[in-house]
């Protein structure tokens, strides 16, 4: 899809359901303090989180992503206020299972299991194993051939491949992604960005925190830059 | 659960060296305690049945022909520490001629005995039987059912006498309970053959009841018992034989090499629990960032702490099975090169089914503990370590 068609599809798609609505996140750390007044993702939106490194774009995506506790603000993904859910924590642990797909950075996955088992392990975590749908965005990912590898023994663009359909595989409503592209070759981002629009033309809201903000825009990213105060502030501010 | 257990099994799978790591030096701690045990089992405890099922060892017995009084030996005989006792006849009025069918005649000592007899496993004998001494038995070949004559012979005012009845062999005693040409006899009966002695009356006639025995054989109930029965007696003025200095001796060399082994396994079981619990604590801390990541992909609080959990117990599991492999082999070398030593009833090294039990419950349980607390300490973790880039 063009960026412009996208930009378009954006506007009228206001009237959808909110995926993800904060407003008035805080979280410090030490002298560094994180503020995001207001964001709103909507089913079909690609936003990139731009900064350089040390700016807090991981951390604001660990807020986004239910594994880091807000200091004060409201967080509701998929109808669901989290804030309060962080004094039962497995019922925060079983929204996530539902409503995020996560890709880490470097593609991180775990290390005991096949890539297939890797890309599998949230609909068992749901109770929903479902093979055939491995296979199948396994195949649509090009990672087909590799299932029966252990991370280790795969590179670097292919885990980040198989890190992208286990965020995809139980077909969340948000899909956040951290730096999906610093480790791969430019060729390789470009896909990696083209599959994660993929997925937003799919119904699921992107969010991704990149340091390469043009790689991003031509992408068909909407840009939300990270803003540098004074005193060790950040603010992130989204249209 | 289910997943949880599965993906614990993937992860001992994927670092299966590292695993057969832990379950070595597990059964390495464990193995040679299982033989210490094991040892403890079969020797101390093998000792201490050889000296029970001895009761020579548990008796007490007059050591000169004096005047015991009916009364003082019944008040020995209520005593709690004292399990039998049978009264005495004088020695030299105590032997009887018997002889079988077309056989010589021998002389037998008579031991008077009573129901409960600890020399005889207990068996009772009833008016005219008799129970011969293995070694009597074998030479007047008569096995039990045999009707014996006895033969009875007195001098008196220098004139020779004798009397003749029959006995019937009743059974035989244990080989180890004398070794002489013996009869155990009813007590009325050794009466009556003093009584004749004495130039009382015939035989069969039902002896007066008597005031008084020239001595008695008593059974401690406990081998413990025996040195303080010995003391008690000997303070009450009654010259006695037993072997309470021996038994005194075997009681400290059990009790000593009891601490022995206490001390050694206390020591190896706490170093032992400490090492698996040292170990699996570290597995768990190894793997903080791989079970925050389940965490964050959605599993349950109790659901990441069984994860270590299964590990742990499928790792103490394994390693209990190789030690008690490697203890089975140690106790066969130990009792094939010990064969004979010890005149033991039992293997010198004894692993017996209670202790295998014992050894995996308490290593099962501990593993159990230490995993657990460290899986909780694990499921503490903020689900972000586990997905955040180093």
């Amino acid at each position: 899809m063009l960026n412009s068609a996208r930009a378009l599809k954006t506007a009228a798609d206001a009237h959808l359901p909110k995926v993800l609505s904060a407003a008035g996140l805080v979280r410090s750390q030490g002298s560094f303090s994180l503020f995001c007044d207001h964001l709103i993702l909507r089913p079909g939106q690609c936003v990139a989180i731009t900064g350089p490194s040390g700016s807090g774009k991981s951390t604001l995506l660990a807020l986004l992503a239910l594994a880091l506790e807000p200091d004060s603000g409201t967080l509701m993904l998929a109808g669901t206020e989290t804030i309060p859910l962080w004094r039962t924590p497995d019922s925060l642990a079983a929204l996530r299972s539902r409503s995020l797909g996560f890709v880490p950075q470097n593609g991180a996955l775990l290390p005991y299991l096949t890539v297939q088992q890797n890309i599998g392990l949230p609909l068992a975590i749901l109770g929903a194993p479902d093979p055939a749908r491995v296979n199948a965005i396994a195949e649509q990912l090009g990672i087909a051939a590799i299932l029966g590898r252990r991370p280790g023994a795969i590179s670097v663009g292919q885990r980040q491949r198989a890190a992208i359909a286990r965020a995809l595989i139980h077909r969340p409503a948000l899909i956040l992604a951290d730096e999906p592209t610093a480790a791969v070759h430019p060729a390789q981002a470009d896909e990696i960005l083209a599959l994660l629009t993929a997925a937003a033309d799919n119904g699921a809201a992107v969010l991704i925190a990149t340091h390469d903000a043009a790689r991003a825009e031509a992408g068909g990213f909407t840009l939300a830059p990270a803003q540098p105060e004074p005193h060790s502030r950040t603010r992130f501010a989204f249209p | 659960m289910r997943l949880a257990a599965w993906l614990a099994l993937l992860d001992l799978r994927a670092e299966r060296w590292l695993a057969a790591c832990t379950i070595l030096s597990l059964a390495a701690v464990l193995a040679p305690l299982l033989i210490l045990a094991g040892l403890r089992a079969g020797v101390v405890e093998g000792l201490r049945d050889l000296l029970l099922q001895d009761p020579r060892t548990r008796e007490i017995t007059n050591a000169a022909n004096r005047t015991y009084d009916a009364a003082l030996l019944d008040r020995l005989r209520a005593r709690a520490d004292v399990a039998f006792l049978a009264p005495r006849t004088r020695t030299l009025a105590a032997t009887l001629l018997l002889s079988a069918p077309d056989q010589p005649a021998i002389r037998v000592e008579l031991i008077p005995t009573a129901p409960g007899d600890p020399l005889l496993n207990g068996a009772g004998i009833g008016p005219g039987q008799v129970i011969l001494s293995a070694a009597a038995a074998s030479r007047l070949h008569s096995p039990p059912g045999t009707v014996l004559q006895a033969r009875l012979s007195r001098v008196q005012n220098g004139t020779r006498s004798s009397t003749e009845f029959p006995l019937t062999v009743a059974a035989t005693a244990p080989a180890s309970a004398i070794g002489r040409d013996a009869a155990f006899v009813p007590l009325t009966l050794a009466v009556q053959v003093e009584d004749y002695q004495d130039g009382g009356t015939a035989i069969d006639a039902t002896p007066a009841p008597r005031q008084d025995y020239a001595g008695f054989r008593l059974y401690a109930r406990r081998l413990e018992d025996v040195p303080a029965l010995d003391a008690a007696l000997r303070a009450d003025g009654i010259e006695i034989v037993s072997r309470a200095g021996d038994v005194a001796g075997l009681l400290t060399v059990d009790r000593n090499l009891g601490l022995l082994f206490g001390l050694v396994a206390g020591l190896g079981g706490a170093g032992f629990l400490l090492s698996l619990g040292a170990g699996l604590w570290a597995n768990v801390a190894r793997k903080r960032v791989e079970l925050a990541h389940l965490r964050f992909l959605g599993l349950s609080a109790a659901a990441l702490r069984a994860v270590p959990v299964t590990q742990a117990v499928v790792l103490a599991g394994l390693g209990v099975i190789a030690a008690w492999a490697a203890a089975e082999g140690g106790a066969v070398v130990i009792n094939r090169a010990f064969a004979g030593t010890l005149a033991l009833t039992r293997p010198l090294c004894l692993l017996s089914p209670g202790l295998a039990a014992a050894a995996a419950a308490a290593t099962l349980a501990g593993a159990a503990l230490v995993a657990l607390a460290a899986g909780s300490r694990a499921a503490r973790v903020a689900p972000w370590e586990g997905i955040s880039a180093p």
